[in-house]
């Protein structure tokens, strides 16, 4: 028995270390002095340097992030129709629908991909920041959905029809009662929704146009192109910092709506 | 304020207008972006639109059949399910003992660690897959490490192979499973492990008879979520992936951006969606609703 | 006023200080002869529409020249690569790219203008074109220069580490056959990813048309390259087998001409000055024949600023820009040859020897029916 103990501790930290070493691996070495990413012989920001100084990075996260912005609020709105009318009321087909929900989750990405790059060449449609911003919603919304639904399980009518009573109107009701109250379920679902369009890479990588790249893309085709790289070290971390940076304010943020 | 009044009255009584108005946009905007493109991918895999980018209504089966008669893609296909299928069993023993560990053995601090396993995964599979392929790497950290130790005689080469491949994915995936395992383990019933141990049963026995069954759905969710995104996967073979490891993603990507043969490429790509959709609701008939919770 | 650009255009390409200190004096002499001929660069005047968007397979260009034609002309560039003609076909065939120039191989002009989605070239524009040797003007993929203009050309062979391969690499039958190279340098051979090439030098070496897509042929190719598959390191593109070649990971690689050179003569995309020669690396077009190709401007259907494209187009091909462009990319801009360094410009891996030229196969575009044929088989490979 604490022999299974002990061997399950050290398993757990072993699995612990396999997750964690590459990346801080990674990180360590994004700041080597040398080209060498196997040892470290002075620390120095040369790597950040080019990074940095490097335009298209910062298009890219540019990009990255006002792609982000527009797909979060329309999935958003989309999503939350979408989700109070599966979670209010009952119609036939309901179940139908919510299979029609949760098939963009399933379907292989390159599939779904390659599906929408036909079509956008099949109606002459020229790739851009839309066709990307297109099909980044097109996923978006059923994830949006799923979660808000999830959340709005439990939620209690009973709020809004005493406004009712009181005489307010379906926009009062909504905007004054029910969206302050779906708040939570609105954050987490946004949050999801922008952290899925942000890191996106297969849709974009087809769906693109000329000139508009996101940081996923950068990273991509450098690491296509001339595999591990010092440079690509310093990018995928200063890629990784924001990954992180925005993970922490969204696990702030629902740890301050769960009180 | 007449009409918007009656109007309004009219939406107040009439359930179905309301769940109407509420569905039609976001039905809509998915109908055309996503419903579409697949039935456009159906029309060339039937043959229904010609060089012209006309439709033609003549369905014919011959790209079907010819895909279905290529002894490469059915390899290439079976290697698919060999890596995923792999992938899987490896995230699961694995993940099991982690999941196990962290909800049953950790009392004070399951919270913390279950959040520390999470954090690597916040960054985005395509930063994870590469800081994996820095480890893999000839010249890598790891590498220096090992030959400094004299732990073996030169570096380990890893990278554009088979072994590559499956240990980026189980890292890329190992979350998927971890997850939904954790969150089954937790909402066991403390108490029937209990009751268990008072009657006699061993601790092995517990787990067996038990613990392990009622898993099960955690184990299948776990499943499905790591197995059904590895079949498909196209990142990681091109990133780390020699010519052996020619998977379904990179098939279709051949036929439609290589070959530029839509009509193939539809067809492949329908046959896939097609087995992947089987999957799924194998699985949802099997567990039901509960099955989709998480 | 001109001299001033041109030191400018000097000034950009040569970038820092490279480092090869002992070529000082043929860079001063380089130098001396741009001045000379400053007036011969004829720059557009006139005004030009703010923006550019330009395709270009990667590390094929002086980007400092790019840069600084964008800033004299007050055209914004938006220059973006691709790593392999399936993308630039992709995208290019939609007629709605967006791009307004864009460089692409022979059988791609052929399938592109065949789908009409190119625009025509207007040689008027582009007065420049008289710089080029009659040889590269009219080819027979695109008869009287009505949609591409050349912008390099060169062959697939073979790329080997001279100074640990023994015997001389000379044919295909040397990575074909196990008793020549492909056995006694297991492991560490490497044919092309681009299944065009690998299938063409199969089919070579069997003495068919590469470009063949009768099932016999391709039946036997795949068959010779199954059996030549457990031998080798893997199937490499350019940056791999570069790397490898280098690195002395690959002793034999089938590659393009101008990554050899550039491997043999090593600088930075920007710069011109060469930091030093590798001695160990030769490049052979294998005896029994290979492919050539030829890299081509082209203006996609939906350009829309065909002025600048044109305009863009001429000023590659002036004759010092073109000489600029060898020396940074190690691709021959016919041009340019008379400009380029005497060491590079009788250097037969980067100019082509005329009469080799002749002797080569050239592809040609083919149907999607063909292409999935090819895919098949290919796959198979892939697969086995």
């Amino acid at each position: 028995m604490k022999g299974t103990n002990l061997f399950l501790k050290i398993f757990t930290i072993l699995v612990f270390l396999f997750l964690y070493s590459p990346i801080i691996v990674m990180v360590v070495f994004s700041f080597n002095e040398s080209k060498s990413i196997g040892v470290f012989t002075n620390f120095s920001l040369r790597w950040y340097e080019k990074v940095i100084n490097n335009p298209e990075v910062w298009k890219a996260l540019f990009n990255s992030f006002w792609v982000g912005a527009v797909v979060t609020i329309v999935s958003l709105i989309l999503g939350l129709m979408m989700a109070m009318a599966v979670t209010r009321y009952n119609f036939s087909g309901k179940s139908i629908l919510e299979s029609l929900i949760l098939i963009p989750v399933i379907i292989p990405e390159i599939a779904e991909a390659l599906s929408l790059l036909i079509m956008y060449i099949f109606l002459n449609i020229p790739l851009g920041p839309v066709t990307v911003i297109i099909g980044h919603v097109a996923f978006c919304i059923s994830y949006v959905t799923i979660v808000m639904r999830a959340r709005m399980a439990g939620y209690d009518r009973s709020i809004e029809e005493a406004a009712r009573t009181l005489g307010a109107n379906e926009f009062q009701t909504f905007f004054k009662i029910t969206l302050p109250t779906l708040y939570p379920a609105i954050l987490a679902a946004g949050l999801l929704a922008f952290t899925l369009s942000f890191d996106d890479l297969i849709k974009t990588l087809f769906t693109t146009g000329p000139g508009f790249k996101t940081l996923p893309l950068v990273v991509w085709s450098s690491a296509a192109r001339g595999g591990v790289s010092p440079e690509l070290n310093s990018l995928s971390s200063f890629a990784l910092s924001i990954s992180f940076l925005f993970a922490v304010f969204r696990l702030r943020v629902e740890r301050r709506l769960e009180r | 304020m007449g009409f918007s009044d009656t109007l309004l009255k009219h939406i107040r009584r009439n359930v179905t207008v309301k769940v109407s108005l509420l569905l039609i946009p976001p039905l809509l905007f998915l109908a055309i972006w996503f419903y579409a493109p697949f039935f456009i991918v159906g029309l060339y895999s039937f043959d229904m639109i010609n060089i012209q980018r006309e439709i033609v209504f003549k369905p014919s089966l011959i790209h079907y059949l010819r895909v279905l008669s290529w002894t490469g893609a059915m390899k290439i296909f079976l290697r698919s399910l060999y890596f995923a299928g792999v992938t899987v069993i490896l995230c699961l023993l694995i993940g099991y003992p982690v999941a196990y560990y962290i909800s049953f053995k950790m009392k004070k601090y399951k919270d913390l660690f279950i959040v520390l396993f999470i954090i690597p995964f916040w960054v985005s599979f395509l930063l994870r897959t590469y800081a994996m392929m820095s480890i893999l790497d000839e010249r890598s950290f790891l590498n220096v490490l090992l030959t400094s130790l004299k732990l073996i005689d030169s570096p380990i080469r890893i990278m554009y192979t088979d072994t590559a491949v499956i240990l980026v994915m189980v890292y890329d995936y190992l979350v998927m499973m971890v997850l939904p395992l954790y969150a089954n383990l937790e909402k066991l019933d403390k108490t029937l492990l209990e009751a268990a141990y008072t009657l006699g049963a061993s601790p092995v026995k517990t787990f067996l008879k038990i613990t392990l069954p009622l898993s099960m759905p955690g184990i299948m969710a776990g499943f499905l979520l790591v197995f059904i995104p590895a079949v498909g996967e196209f990142v990681i073979p091109e990133l780390v992936g020699g010519p052996n490891n020619y998977m379904v993603g990179n098939l279709i990507y051949e036929f439609f951006m290589g070959a530029r043969h839509w009509w193939i490429g539809s067809a492949l790509s329908m046959l896939f969606i097609v087995f992947i959709l089987s999957l799924v609701i194998t699985y949802v008939r099997k567990m039901g609703e509960r099955g989709l919770a998480f | 006023m001109l001299k001033i650009m041109v030191s400018g255009v000097l000034g950009l390409a040569i970038g820092g200080v490279g480092g090869y200190f002992s070529r000082q004096s043929e860079i001063d002499s380089l130098r001396k002869e741009i001045e000379d001929l400053s007036k011969q660069i004829e720059l557009q005047t006139f005004k030009l529409e703010p923006n550019l968007n330009i395709y270009n397979w990667t590390y094929y260009i002086n980007r400092n020249l790019v840069d600084w034609w964008a800033k004299e002309n007050g055209v914004s560039i938006v220059y973006d690569t691709f790593e392999s003609l399936d993308e630039v076909v992709a995208k290019l065939q939609t007629g709605t790219s967006g791009y307004d120039l864009a460089v692409v191989s022979d059988s791609v002009v052929q399938e592109l203008a065949n789908m009409r989605v190119l625009e025509p070239i207007d040689l008027k524009k582009i007065p420049n074109f008289k710089h080029i040797p009659e040889k590269f003007k009219n080819p027979y993929y695109d008869p009287g220069n009505k949609y591409s203009v050349i912008y390099s050309y060169g062959t697939t062979g073979l790329g080997w580490n001279n100074q640990e391969v023994a015997p001389e690499v000379t044919a295909w039958a040397d990575v074909f056959e196990v008793d020549r190279h492909l056995g006694k340098y297991k492991g560490k051979i490497t044919m092309h990813t681009d299944s065009i090439e690998t299938f063409g030098a199969a089919l070579i070496y069997l003495g068919r048309d590469p470009t063949s897509t009768k099932d016999e042929d391709l039946r036997e190719a795949v068959e010779l390259l199954k059996k030549q598959k457990p031998y080798l390191a893997g199937y490499a593109s350019t940056e791999e087998y570069m790397a490898g070649l280098e690195a002395g990971r690959f002793l034999i690689s089938h590659a393009y001409n101008g990554d050899i050179a550039g491997i043999i003569y090593a600088s930075d995309e920007r710069e011109i000055i060469i930091t030093k020669k590798l001695e160990y690396i030769s490049y052979t077009v294998p005896e029994e024949g290979a492919l050539a190709w030829a890299d081509n401007f082209v203006i996609p259907k939906g350009a829309k600023n065909i002025e600048a494209a044109h305009a863009f187009i001429n000023f590659i091909l002036d004759p010092v820009v073109s000489a600029i462009c060898t020396m940074t990319v190690k691709y021959p801009f016919p041009a340019g040859k008379d400009y380029v360094p005497e060491e590079l410009r009788k250097d037969p891996v980067i100019f082509t020897p005329e009469e080799l030229l002749d002797k080569l196969y050239w592809t040609r575009p083919f149907t999607p029916e063909e292409r999935a044929k090819r895919a098949e088989y290919w796959l198979e490979l892939m697969a086995a």
